[in-house]
């Protein structure tokens, strides 16, 4: 296990520096100066942009530049926003918990329902049950996440006022409070999840259940439901483990959209924000804060993977 | 022993997660009231007004309560001399701070914080009268002194610093405890004008802004109806009612009414229409005619103040670069768009006014000798003008007699704007002797291009509520001392009337002033104009106090109401609903 283990700490080195690579120059070929974003519209004058670009440090070579920013990423400073002046790193750090548990949530809720829906459409499959999930869920594939956000807005914050249209109540303001913020949000983001995770549930479970064990355990007269989440369930979720290990990265990224409407302040406003207006650091600090995790958890996955499938492990020893 | 499985554990969970979600589900949260009798902070976005006890005032205003207003943007900052202020940072500006003027509904400039302003003979020198009795927020008075060290900031701050330059601001020295001089490089007598804005006018404490710059984001201190008491960037801002406030209303009651001021920034036009409707929100703002059209459909569920600003959307020419530079060309681009189909596409017919002039039909400085000067729609008369053009052997694109004109026109890759540029395609091709090309930029390129003059036809926007005098001679001053001149066109009799009004103190010589260089300006045609910005306030029934006519100055003068969506809220209270 423990070269398995450093190959694949290597391996996640080396996709940092890539990623962070990538990130610096993608970044820096957006058109447009960053200096016009911290100037106000009656300072707008080529003297006023030299000026700023000075001070910013823009003039410099990007290898420079680059050289410059990964030093400092490297001891936890990202520099500081070029509009607010506020430390990189600190604005991140305050919304990280509102992605964080959106994401969460998300998946929460995702796994919450796809694990007995997808069980029972296995179950019951090709009968009615199965064809009622299997319809539902490929309407909630097919509606965009916007749009369902919109459709959750209009429902339960319009029309029935039981929960806010927008906005967010940290935890650590209030835990209801919290609650009532994060319901939304999360259940239009784990929309599409729910039917990803219904479908491969389905299909793991279908072929479980045609496993000779099972059959044994049905032999054996246990009840359906113990046979089905006792015995079955667990080797039919090693695709979804897979998944939701990629999704969280998804998640994280893909939060943009939802935050947007629901006027939440996390990861996903600050980094749209920061594009529009060219607060290059920002930008970057946050597109590589997104894909380190993304990379993160997919070792960790990998991770879990080996220890929950031993011939993975053997597997990657020699990769 | 009974284990649980998988199962039972996410059903537990979902069933906690039920259940959290509603509580507090059927609180009256948006219900005031005499019963109302929680004094805490909202605790969460579903929580409007009525936490705190409601005191009757006098007959009909309510003392009390939590108004939770939708903004459209997070502001930058709060720092008057550093941050960009736009419109959804003034609503935040004018409730932590006040100005030292204040504009009346007629557009002169009325006492605030500052009870009257004079200038010398030559309008070089103005000396301005500090109201009495006026505290910062940590209880320190405000004095001349104060005026005089917030100088020292503005003169080198990102926002005020090119209004200090534009105004020819070069001293400010306190005579005594309430009395302040300011020293022009040149005669400016829109001068007081620069002291009801953000950058110039705003009061803030200028020793603990010095002190620590940065940090007077976190903890500003000014003399507004509110105080700061927290910021989440992003999510919200909470104020506090400021006991210590100056102001009282018409009947001597101490201003403000309400207890508490919170801001949330909702970026989605949609979903901060939504959140009024759901009572997330009290108040919201807009900006957006395609969300006015939508409030206005909400019926009777909301209250809405609209407002025509002095901004319109157009086309600017760079008249330096061929065809453009021809006013011929120019001319008949602008004879042959039709303003209200351009309206139309932007979502705003019916709510945006087809603009003529910079000045909106509410502004004090709108002519109607600009607006019967300019032309519309006359697709003969432009293609008169025009075909003068493309028969010149002169003709300064230097293509052969007789060749279409080639236009390249330019506009951000938003839908609307890609919309309204191949409008302008089509109106501008629909003559037979234009070819147009559409380039697209992103905003911060767009920008660029244009303050690099890379530019021939852009989409742009035009015109400011500020006094012309600043802003109307940057734009048409001379290129190579006026950066902001985008469109690069200079006329001699143009800019001696526009440094005759700068140099006028009669309000309605400058008037008239404005209106000639209006009609020089119609005739030259640098740009072309769409639709007027129209500007919304929009509020749950029950909220008071933001109509026209419904904040005035300490002389009595009611102040000029809510332009481009910025509201006051001193004087608003909230009735307790039916």
């Amino acid at each position: 296990m423990r070269p398995f283990i450093i190959n694949r700490l290597l391996r996640l080195f080396a996709t940092m520096l890539a990623v962070s690579f990538i990130t610096f120059f993608m970044v820096n070929l957006l058109p447009g100066d960053p200096a016009l974003s911290v100037l106000p519209p009656d300072s707008i004058s080529e003297e006023n942009i030299a000026r700023v670009r000075a001070d910013l440090g823009l003039d410099d070579p990007l290898p420079v530049r680059y050289v410059n920013w990964i030093g400092g990423v490297v001891t936890g400073d990202l520099g500081r926003s070029y509009r607010t002046n506020e430390p990189v790193m600190d604005s991140i750090r305050a919304r990280i918990p509102v992605t964080f548990q959106l994401a969460a949530f998300a998946i929460v809720f995702a796994l919450m329902l796809a694990i007995p829906l997808g069980t029972i459409s296995a179950y019951k499959q090709g009968k009615r049950a199965d064809k009622m999930i299997s319809s539902t869920v490929q309407v909630m594939l097919s509606v965009p996440v916007f749009v369902a956000a919109v459709f959750l807005i209009y429902l339960f914050a319009v029309q029935l006022q039981w929960l806010p249209a927008t906005g967010w109540t940290r935890l650590t303001n209030s835990v209801p409070g919290n609650l009532r913020t994060v319901f939304l949000p999360a259940l239009s983001l784990s929309l599409v999840e729910i039917a990803i995770y219904t479908r491969l549930v389905r299909a793991d479970m279908i072929s479980t259940l045609q496993e000779n064990f099972v059959l044994s355990a049905r032999a054996k007269g246990l009840t359906n439901s113990f046979v089905l989440f006792r015995h079955a369930l667990r080797p039919s979720s090693l695709s979804l483990i897979t998944v939701v290990g990629l999704n969280i990265g998804t998640l994280l990224g893909g939060t943009v959209v939802v935050e947007r409407i629901f006027a939440l302040p996390g990861l996903g406003g600050l980094l749209i924000d920061s594009i529009g207006q060219r607060d290059l650091l920002v930008v970057q600090g946050v597109v590589l804060f997104i894909a380190v995790v993304y990379v993160v958890v997919n070792t960790l996955v990998d991770l879990v993977y080996a220890a929950v499938d031993p011939r993975i492990r053997v597997t990657g020893k020699g990769a | 022993m009974t284990r649980r499985t998988p199962f039972t554990w996410l059903a537990v969970l979902l069933a906690f997660g039920l259940f959290a979600a509603a509580c507090n589900g059927d609180d009256d949260d948006t219900v005031t009231g005499p019963d109302a009798v929680d004094d805490a902070q909202p605790d969460d976005p579903a929580e409007g007004q009525g936490d705190t006890d409601i005191e009757e005032v006098d007959g009909d205003v309510q003392r009390g309560g939590t108004l939770v207003v939708g903004l459209e943007a997070e502001t930058t900052g709060v720092r008057p001399w550093e941050d960009t202020c736009g419109s959804p940072c003034m609503n935040i500006m004018v409730a932590l701070y006040d100005k030292l003027f204040e504009k009346e509904a007629d557009g002169d400039i009325g006492p605030w914080v500052a009870e009257g302003i004079e200038a010398n003979d030559d309008l070089t020198e103005w000396t301005l009268t500090l109201r009495e009795g006026v505290v910062f927020h940590d209880g320190t008075p405000l004095t001349a002194q104060n005026i005089e060290a917030m100088f020292e900031l503005q003169q080198t701050g990102a926002a005020a610093s090119g209004v200090v330059t534009a105004t020819g601001l070069e001293g400010v020295r306190a005579e005594d405890d309430l009395t302040v001089v300011y020293t022009l490089s040149a005669p400016n007598a829109g001068f007081p004008d620069a002291l009801t804005r953000p950058q110039l006018g705003i009061v803030f404490h200028a020793e603990a802004a010095s002190g620590d710059p940065d940090g007077f984001n976190a903890n500003p201190i000014g003399t507004g109806p509110f105080s700061l008491v927290s910021w989440d960037r992003d999510n919200e801002m909470v104020l506090d009612r400021n006991p210590d406030y100056w102001a009282t209303d018409p009947d001597g009651e101490q201003l403000p009414y309400l207890d508490q001021l919170i801001f949330r920034p909702i970026p989605d036009e949609g979903t901060r229409l939504d959140s009024l409707l759901a009572g997330t929100v009290n108040v919201m703002q807009s900006l957006r005619q395609s969300t006015i059209r939508d409030a206005r459909a909400a019926g009777d569920q909301i209250f809405l103040y609209e407002h025509q600003g002095s901004n319109t959307g157009s086309t600017i020419f760079n008249t330096e670069v061929p065809p453009v530079d021809d006013v011929r060309v120019r001319r008949g681009l602008a004879l042959s768009i039709n303003q209200d189909v351009l309206i139309d596409i932007l979502g705003g017919a019916g709510i945006s006014e087809r603009a003529t002039q910079y000045f909106g039909p509410d502004s004090p400085w709108y002519s109607q000798e600009a607006a019967d000067a300019w032309g519309h729609n006359d697709m003969d008369a432009a293609r008169a003008s025009l075909q003068e053009y493309v028969d010149d052997p002169e003709r300064s694109d230097g293509l052969p007699v007789g060749s279409p004109i080639q236009v390249e026109y330019q506009c951000p890759p938003d839908p609307s704007l890609i919309a309204i540029a191949q409008g302008y395609q089509e109106f501008y091709e629909a003559t037979g002797l234009v070819e147009v090309s559409l380039v697209q930029f992103e905003q911060a390129a767009h920008i660029q291009r244009v303050v690099g003059d890379e530019h021939m036809a852009v989409c742009w926007r035009l015109g400011a509520e500020e006094d012309p005098s600043g802003w109307l001679n940057t734009l048409m001053g001379p290129p190579e001392t006026s950066p902001q001149n985008f469109t690069n066109f200079f006329d001699e009799d143009l800019w001696a009337l526009l440094t005759e009004a700068k140099e006028t103190a009669d309000f309605e010589e400058r008037q008239r002033l404005y209106s000639e260089a209006m009609v020089l300006i119609n005739e030259w045609v640098p740009h072309t104009y769409t639709g007027y910005t129209a500007t919304l306030l929009a509020s749950q029934p029950n909220v008071r106090g933001l109509g026209q006519g419904t904040w005035n100055l300490p002389n009595g003068e009611e102040g000029i109401g809510f332009p481009t969506a910025e509201g006051r809220y001193a004087q608003v209270w909230l009735a307790p609903e039916d």
